[in-house]
């Protein structure tokens, strides 16, 4: 079997090529005596794809391993360990060292080492976008100019600068932060409301009733929810994960190429990588290795010979060239050369080409511009000046500065939130905070026996709490609307609220001494339920299992010290009767 | 060096074993042979009834079995009412029901004592059952903490049974029994059970005063919110009158008597040393409430179940067994 038959696909090219109508002749052509051993690279690839798939695996099971667990899982936030644009960062808009993502300085050296092997062997996104080829794009790619390269790094200053002013709020655009998002917001409870919706097709038929028995016998629970989780802008986060995708349309792992600012970031450290593909003297121009390059990251030798004016396109001069900042080491160039001495993989101490689309002058004030503007903008929103009632932040991040600075927007909280009660935040404390968590009561409450999203949490923006200590932490308090509360406004009998209420001395107490008169003329004491805010952590139990339709008749709403040391009742004013 | 306080049955086992070495003359043998013929009595009673069981009259027993170990008390309670074998038979899936509404530790009596479900669990694999499923739908945190905190998982898994999370598609619409739930979703799994054995622990609860057998049932259903808004006491004793359990045991080893349901304090539990069994849950409930000083007519729930006919609230027309 040829080499060529196992080759894929020709892939898209940047520009188009000179000889683009005849390579398979060309390849013909190169082949033959001198036709190089591909088969130590070609063993390689494999071990990069399987490598890449056991990073993915290994990132789905972190997200249904961490999920519904009580136990900190010790794994779960990994990648983002390992990821230096959050520790980057949140480091900055911190302003201290975390030693939690100190990690992030392995993958920094693996960029040194050997340039974006993140990239190509570990990030899952690009795993998965690598996936999703288009034929169209062979068609679309030549049309897609090569400045658009510089956008990934205009996005990577932008969110440097506004980091230094201490915004986090670009980091939505983490490219791990963006996969946990939309599997924790869109794609898991997908996923469930499907088996859900399947094994309410099969389970009253006799052959198929068992094996839904059996599938809830062993999953529900742990890999399968007790309840629908629900999510707020599911959708909205899912359309940008699609359009990422989608985007693939134009080229080849599009997200990489031109807008991953992590891609960014590792692509000026492999400006010097030692150990890279190298084009040797025996290049014969055919340019293979510039279609089977995923992302685009060799500059064809015709293309190089045109600018090297002087010689007449020799091939010493004519050679291919591989721009390091871009290149993923995938390896596949290596696998396709087709000449002996032309590719190589070895060290190289001169800094990778410095390309015409990487970032300049223009880029740093641009970026710079961009990061001011948009920190003047966010910082001067209504948000900062009225707290909005419904700004409850997880357990222990109650200072919104220091949270905001620290929260990787990476949604690990939420992932592992055994009620999903926590949720991406939209207008709650303003665009600033964009898909930040915050507690919605209604939706899930904050577990009395659980501790999971500081445990997790990445950059320890919700602080590593004992359970003891976090259930003294205060979310909120709970407030009663009179107008609507069942005992209060119809004289139905309803204590669901103090019956759930997990403190010990409860934190909401009935109060039996009101005599009513029913319809029909009897009269009963009836019991009413009265919030003692100095014992309320404003967990939100009540506000979840408050029977009324749609809104609660108990709300948590933002502490206020007020409600508790104001004059507000202490429970021994409402004696039980 | 630091000793375990002993429970009943090692303590006699260690009274014995001192005894048989003292007893030269009637041989260490025969001293542990009774021991062991103790223990043997007590299973096989609680299996097939004890002697009284056997020769009392017809109509319903009521078994009190007090002291200080909750599964013997369990076995004992059992004995006296006839013998898991009445209830359980070869080949049945039974569905055992504790409350196991919070994560909380088996001292705070916010959730069914362990033992008692685990002897529960062990009686009806031994009676031939095919299945023994444990299951409950938490209210204060997910099913998998509650089971794990309460120590309910692990006795159920030791004493032979399974634990089963209730998944919200396990939920069918039934026609209920009275006039004011008219249709309500129930967990389909119980009531298919052969047989359902309602285990509550007893403690204090804000909306019905007590919370014990009936309103243990509660959780088998997913529609909570309708029950409370349209009328709890009539509605829990309507899921009742539908689920209609074959036997219903109150632990009553701790009991929670403020704060309830959830608990949380220790200040709130009292030691009561009790289990209670009977066929009828209405007469068990009513028998319960004397254990917090309270009349079973303040309990609303259980006089709607007795005016439903679901069972009596009179304990003189049955025979009541303290053992």
């Amino acid at each position: 079997m040829s080499d060529e038959t196992q080759l894929d696909e020709p892939r898209q090219v940047d520009a188009a090529l000179p000889d683009g109508g005849a390579p398979a002749a060309r390849r013909r052509e190169a082949g033959g005596g001198a036709r190089r051993e591909a088969g130590g690279w070609k063993a390689a690839r494999w071990v990069r794809r399987a490598i890449q798939i056991a990073f993915l695996v290994f990132f789905v099971y972190l997200l249904f391993a961490a999920l519904q667990r009580r136990a900190a899982f010790p794994l779960a936030d990994v990648f983002f360990r390992f990821d230096p644009l959050a520790a980057f960062s949140t480091m900055l808009a911190a302003r201290q060292w975390i030693a939690h993502l100190g990690l992030a300085v392995v993958t920094v050296v693996s960029a040194l080492v050997l340039g974006r092997v993140w990239c190509g062997w570990v990030c899952p996104l690009g795993t998965l976008l690598g996936w999703f080829r288009f034929r169209v794009a062979r068609r679309l790619t030549p049309r897609v100019p090569p400045r658009l390269r510089g956008v990934k790094y205009v996005l990577l200053g932008v969110i440097a600068v506004m980091a230094a002013l201490g915004s986090m709020t670009l980091l939505i655009l983490d490219p791990i932060a963006l996969l946990t998002r939309t599997a924790t917001t869109s794609l898991i409870p997908g996923f469930d409301y499907v088996v859900g919706a399947v094994e309410a097709a099969f389970v009253y038929w006799g052959p198929t009733s068992g094996a839904v028995t059996w599938i809830e016998d062993h999953f529900r629970g742990t890999v399968l929810p007790v309840y629908q989780p629900h999510y707020a802008q599911g959708v909205a986060i899912f359309l940008v994960f699609l359009a990422v995708v989608l985007l693939n349309v134009f080229a080849e792992q599009f997200w990489c190429r031109y807008l991953c600012p992590l891609g960014a970031l590792l692509g000026l450290v492999a400006k010097v990588q030692v150990l890279r593909p190298l084009v040797g003297d025996g290049c014969n121009g055919c340019n293979g290795c510039v279609r089977a390059c995923r992302v685009g990251a060799i500059e064809p030798a015709a293309a190089r010979a045109g600018a090297d004016a002087g010689g007449r396109g020799e091939a010493a001069a004519a050679r291919a060239r591989v721009v390091t900042s871009e290149c993923t080491m995938c390896l596949d160039c290596l696998v396709v050369c087709p000449e002996r001495e032309a590719m190589s993989f070895g060290p190289a101490l001169k800094p990778g080409p410095w390309a015409e689309y990487d970032p300049g002058r223009r880029q740093f004030l641009a970026a710079a511009a961009i990061g001011v503007g948009t920190v003047a903008l966010l910082g001067t929103s209504v948000a900062r000046a009225i707290k909005s009632p419904g700004l409850i932040r997880p357990p222990g991040a109650q200072d919104e500065g220091a949270f905001l600075s620290r929260c990787l927007r990476c949604s690990e909280c939420m992932k592992v939130c055994p009620t999903s009660g926590l949720q991406p935040s939209l207008g709650q404390a303003g665009l600033e905070a964009l898909w930040t968590p915050v507690l919605a009561s209604r939706l899930g409450y904050c577990d009395y026996s659980c501790t999971a999203c500081g445990h997790v949490c990445p950059s320890g923006a919700i602080p590593k709490l004992g359970l003891e200590d976090k259930r003294t932490r205060v979310l909120g308090v709970a407030v009663i609307d009179r107008n609507r509360c069942l005992p209060w406004a119809s004289n139905t009998p309803c204590i669901v609220c103090q019956e759930m209420c997990p403190i010990s001395d409860k934190a909401i107490v009935l109060s039996g001494r009101h005599l009513i008169t029913r319809p029909d003329g009897t009269q009963d004491y009836l019991a009413r339920p009265n919030v003692v805010p100095a014992r309320c952590i404003g967990c939100g139990i009540c506000e979840y299992k408050c029977p009324l339709e749609g809104t609660s008749a108990i709300v948590v709403l933002p502490s206020n010290p007020s409600l508790a040391v104001g004059g507000a009742p202490d429970g021994s004013a409402y004696p039980e009767g | 060096m630091a000793m375990e306080p002993l429970n009943r049955s090692e303590f006699l086992k260690l009274m014995a074993l001192g005894g048989a070495g003292l007893a030269i003359l009637g041989g260490p043998e025969r001293a542990l042979a009774a021991l062991a013929r103790a223990d043997d009595d007590l299973d096989r009673a609680a299996l097939d009834g004890d002697v009284a069981a056997a020769h009392a009259a017809a109509g319903t027993i009521l078994a009190v079995a007090r002291g200080t170990s909750a599964g013997t008390n369990t076995k004992k309670a059992i004995a006296a009412i006839g013998g898991m074998r009445k209830f359980v038979s070869s080949g049945d899936v039974v569905v055992i029901k504790p409350n196991i509404g919070h994560a909380r530790a088996p001292k705070y009596a916010v959730d069914t004592n362990p033992s008692v479900v685990g002897t529960l669990v062990a009686l009806a694999r031994q009676a031939g059952a095919a299945k023994v499923v444990v299951m409950d739908n938490p209210v204060g945190s997910d099913p998998a903490n509650c089971y794990g905190a309460s120590g309910i998982a692990d006795a159920v898994k030791s004493a032979g049974g399974s634990m089963h999370v209730m998944g919200s598609g396990g939920y069918k619409k039934y026609a209920i029994p009275g006039h004011l739930l008219d249709t309500h979703p129930l967990y389909a799994a119980i009531v298919n059970a052969d047989v359902l054995i309602n285990v509550p622990v007893a403690k204090q609860h804000g909306s019905t005063g007590l919370t014990l057998a009936g309103k243990n049932l509660m959780g088998c259903t997913s529609d909570r919110q309708r029950m409370h808004t349209l009328g709890l006491s009539q509605s829990i004793a309507e899921i009742n009158a539908k689920l209609r359990p074959e036997l219903t045991v109150i632990d009553a080893t701790r009991i929670l008597v403020r704060n309830g349901p959830s608990g949380g304090s220790l200040d709130d539990v009292k030691v009561k040393d009790t289990v209670i069994a009977c066929k009828d849950w209405v007469a068990a409930d009513t028998y319960a409430t004397r254990l917090f000083g309270k009349k079973p007519g303040a309990i609303p729930y259980i006089k709607a179940a007795a005016n439903m006919k679901l069972g009596t609230m009179d304990l003189s027309s049955l025979t009541i067994r303290v053992v």
